[in-house]
């Protein structure tokens, strides 16, 4: 069964992006699918709580890894046990006649057994059943095909210029447990050299050296492209231009504009 | 006063190894031969041979080129039975192996691991510990009690209790520079280091201030 999978926390994105990023799902997805929001502020049917476990490790003054809470979803495995401690808190906000468990029963609510997660600020232009056709003898992941490679490997040790975006990530269950049993084991130290799960990704679970050996395969060229940094280095590297005949737009920016009203803007197309 | 040993096969190694460096490594390998990288090197054989230190087998910790340290430690210790440098960067490797290829043969060697996540595991049956543990690059990675930890007995690999000569920076304008510090006793205690043999500090040609211990 196909699962498409987003997660929001804190106070950037609203439900909104939520509600948005299931429309546009809806409209581009051609195979049946489950959908859940993972989220620190569940409303809605399909909101699951987030886990706190790695909570006590961020450490704020420093800000590294801070999308960690998406790789929660990376325990989903067959089973009982996600091996995820999660604070069994009842202090959650419902709507409607919605009765949301908490804990691990709640995180295990998600079924499926091929998962497609990405991030709210996507948008969508192609049918989203090509994900799920994929061949999965690896995990897949969005290759920044925007960078040079030379870069890549210039700043590989200065957790800059990765090659590798998590914006979209397509597995089937159980695949990424090494990858979530690999954080959870070395929480602290993550947490610490990271900047970003994707300079992790990089170093630990993949080999820009040798691409094809990685324990990620990456989403081909033509595939993903970003909004703020472009397509393919050197030959399609405009920015800010939609291709609609790629699956799908990113707007990854580092953090460094405010991308939510130029975002809003683009839904509208 | 300690020195590099300028030797035609030095020259050759090293005209072979910037040769082979492709331009976007270039600058790398150019940031890793300026003055302050050499005053750091020659300082750690500065103190060894004070303290009267012969270390044996050494792995060095995110060595990086190693073009100074290894020509250092072999030259001035004859005790020196083998350098393992533990690397993360693929194309550190290579060229490394260039920069040092005169002590291929003498037991210098390079593996491809993070040592902060991954022990340090045995190479090969018959092989003795490591007895002295170098890392002058603890600004670039999680505190070395990490290390320690991680590499605890059993590990047929190190030394129960191998000395261990550490530097670290105050200079945090790099973006990689992740864990800087500001005295020699925050390396000690980031460290746990229990018997200081020698701390100090040093004030570099870029100006930046380097600490370093030695110590058990």
């Amino acid at each position: 069964m196909n699962t498409i999978l987003c997660v929001k926390w804190g106070d950037k994105y609203d439900h909104t992006y939520v509600e948005k990023l299931k429309e546009q799902c809806e409209e581009n997805c051609t195979v049946p699918f489950n959908f859940y929001c993972i989220t620190d502020k569940p409303t809605k049917p399909y909101d699951i709580k987030i886990p706190a476990e790695w909570d006590e490790y961020y450490l704020k003054n420093r800000g590294f890894f801070w999308a960690y809470r998406k790789y929660y979803a990376f325990a989903l495995d067959y089973g009982d046990n996600l091996d995820i401690e999660i604070e069994t808190s009842t202090d959650l906000t419902s709507s409607g006649s919605i009765q949301l468990e908490s804990g691990v029963e709640d995180f295990s609510r998600i079924v499926g057994d091929k998962f497609l997660m990405l991030d709210l600020d996507v948008i969508i232009h192609q049918d989203l059943k090509y994900f799920f056709d994929l061949p999965m003898d690896k995990p897949w992941i969005v290759r920044g095909w925007w960078n040079d490679i030379h870069t890549v490997k210039q700043n590989f040790s200065k957790h800059k210029s990765t090659p590798l975006n998590s914006s979209v990530i397509r597995w089937d269950r159980g695949q990424l447990k090494s990858v979530y049993k690999d954080i959870k084991k070395n929480v602290e130290v993550i947490f610490f050299t990271y900047p970003s799960a994707d300079n992790y990704f990089n170093h630990r679970w993949y080999n820009c050296w040798e691409e094809e050996k990685g324990f990620f395969r990456a989403f081909p060229k033509g595939d993903i492209y970003s909004w703020y940094k472009g397509n393919v280095y050197p030959d399609d590297m405009e920015i800010k231009k939609l291709r609609l005949d790629h699956k799908i737009c990113l707007f990854n920016n580092s953090r460094e504009t405010d991308d939510v009203e130029e975002l809003k803007s683009l839904w509208n197309i | 006063m300690e020195y590099l040993k300028l030797t035609p096969e030095l020259v050759n190694d090293w005209k072979n190894a910037l040769s082979a460096s492709e331009p976007y490594v270039f600058k790398r390998v150019m940031d890793s031969m300026n003055q302050s990288q050499l005053e750091s090197k020659l300082w750690i054989i500065q103190e060894l041979i004070k303290l009267d230190i012969k270390p044996k087998r050494v792995a060095m910790l995110a060595g990086w080129f190693a073009q100074y340290t290894v020509p250092l430690l072999y030259d001035n210790f004859e005790s020196i039975v083998r350098i393992e440098n533990f690397e993360i960067d693929r194309d550190v490797k290579k060229i490394s192996y260039k920069f040092n290829k005169r002590y291929k043969e003498e037991g210098y060697t390079i593996k491809i691991k993070n040592v902060m996540f991954d022990k340090i595991q045995p190479k090969g049956n018959g092989q003795e510990d490591m007895d002295t543990i170098i890392n002058c690059s603890c600004e670039h990675m999680y505190p070395m009690w990490k290390f320690k930890e991680l590499n605890l007995t059993p590990i047929p690999r190190i030394q129960k209790n191998p000395l261990y000569i550490l530097q670290s920076s105050n200079d945090n304008q790099h973006e990689d520079h992740i864990n800087c510090v500001d005295s020699e006793e925050e390396l000690i205690f980031q460290s746990r280091i229990e018997h200081v043999m020698y701390s100090g500090s040093k004030i570099l040609a870029n100006k930046s201030t380097r600490f370093m211990v030695i110590g058990k």
